[in-house]
């Protein structure tokens, strides 16, 4: 290493230690002198730089840490709640939406299974009461039709409609009715589903349906529950 | 002990480790005490947020290192920086400028530093305040070894001629 050489890697990094440098240092005195003096400058030049930090620095930024994670963390909190509410949500609306698109003649069906024990009453009961369901579910009935065995002002479906759940008993079975009073289909139709046959119309501002093993006493009924909502 | 509970004490070492490195950089690239706090703060925060990142712990200052320079650029995206070329500066301009409280060989070092363009000035802070060798202040920049060692050269050598040094060594300085 020459002096040119030596005087660059001064300037560059005079805390060299590589052979060369020291060597060239060891037998060269003015660059040795330039040696001692980059020395001195930088160490003038590290204490300048060497800037007192704020005090309480390092509290500060922990402190900003740990209330940005303490915040993250409710955050993460609301916004798992709030999915999971909307999820709920989102599920019941699905099933609701789900049950709401099934047609109200399957709706009855399903009620009258979960209510078969009623099929086995065959004692008649009173006019009165029958009036009295219908008129909680705001129908006012004109006549009351006879041979009823049972009568309750039972909500049916998912969207719990106002209905009125009665039993008639006739030669061929027990034969169920379903007034649903807070919908009506558009047309007269009959169907059959689950071993059951049945027929669902509009009558009065609600639907008829009629549930039996047999329909052959389905135009019986209808006439006669016609004369008792329509007049 | 939980995992985060031992991320948090790793986190608090760093920040006591290092806090005051990383305000002296800040402080030396941007000029300004309340605005090199920020930036050390913002940079710790994203430190946190990256901290599985970290591998090893020697590396851990040349990491926040790293980070802090990532933050100070996206601020100055936003932002011209002032600098003034060396050669625009007068040694006499900057002892005027100087306060009572201010004077004094570090003053007139910090002026200087100051007066430094940036590109002069940041591997020399690399280097005297992070202690990384060439080669790592080349990765570092993503510049060649080559080039910061030019850089070193002439920041030292604009800085002592601000400072009214060695006109003559410096001139056998040069590169030739």
């Amino acid at each position: 290493m020459n002096c040119v050489e030596f005087r660059r890697q001064l300037a560059i990094d005079p805390q060299m230690t590589s052979a060369d440098f020291v060597q060239h240092r060891a037998e060269c005195p003015r660059c040795a002198e330039a040696h001692a003096r980059a020395l001195a400058f930088e160490g003038d030049l590290a204490r300048a730089l060497n800037v007192a930090a704020p005090a309480q620095l390092a509290e500060a930024i922990l402190l900003a840490q740990t209330t940005a994670e303490r915040r993250r963390r409710v955050n993460l909190r609301r916004a798992s709640m709030f999915a999971v509410a909307a999820a709920l949500v989102l599920g019941i609306g699905v099933v609701g939406m789900r049950a709401e698109a099934k047609p109200l003649s399957v709706q009855a069906v399903e009620h009258l299974e979960s209510e078969q024990e009623v099929l086995a009453l065959t004692a008649p009961i009173a006019a009165a009461e029958v009036a009295a369901t219908f008129a909680k579910r705001g129908v006012v009935l004109k006549q009351v039709p006879d041979g009823i065995s049972f009568v309750a002002p039972c909500p049916v479906g998912a969207s719990k409609h106002r209905s009125v759940h009665l039993v008639m008993p006739t030669t061929d079975g027990p034969l169920t009715v379903i007034y649903v009073a807070d919908q009506k289909v558009s047309a007269a139709a009959d169907f059959e589903r689950d071993g059951l046959r049945g027929r669902s119309l509009p009558l009065g501002n609600g639907t008829l349906i009629l549930l039996a093993k047999s329909p052959a006493e389905f135009d019986r009924v209808e006439a006669l529950w016609r004369a008792a909502i329509s007049g | 002990m939980s995992p985060v509970s031992s991320k948090q004490r790793q986190f608090d070492a760093l920040v006591r480790g290092y806090s005051g490195d990383l305000f002296r950089y800040a402080y030396w690239l941007c000029g300004e005490e309340a605005l090199a706090q920020d930036l050390v703060q913002e940079s710790f925060l994203r430190a946190w947020r990256s901290l599985d990142s970290l591998r090893e712990t020697a590396a851990a200052k040349a990491w926040l290192i790293t980070i802090l320079r990532r933050e100070h650029a996206r601020l100055y995206e936003r932002k011209t920086p002032q600098f003034v070329d060396v050669d625009e500066v007068e040694v006499a301009d900057m002892r005027e400028a100087l306060t009572p409280e201010g004077s004094g060989e570090d003053a007139l070092i910090r002026a200087a530093m100051l007066k430094l363009d940036v590109k002069y000035r940041e591997p020399l802070l690399m280097q005297v305040l992070g202690g990384f060798s060439c080669e790592e202040i080349a990765r570092e920049l993503n510049i060649s070894s080559a080039a910061v060692m030019t850089q070193l050269f002439r920041a030292r050598q604009k800085l002592k001629a601000m400072l009214g040094g060695e006109p003559i060594e410096a001139q056998v300085y040069e590169l030739r």
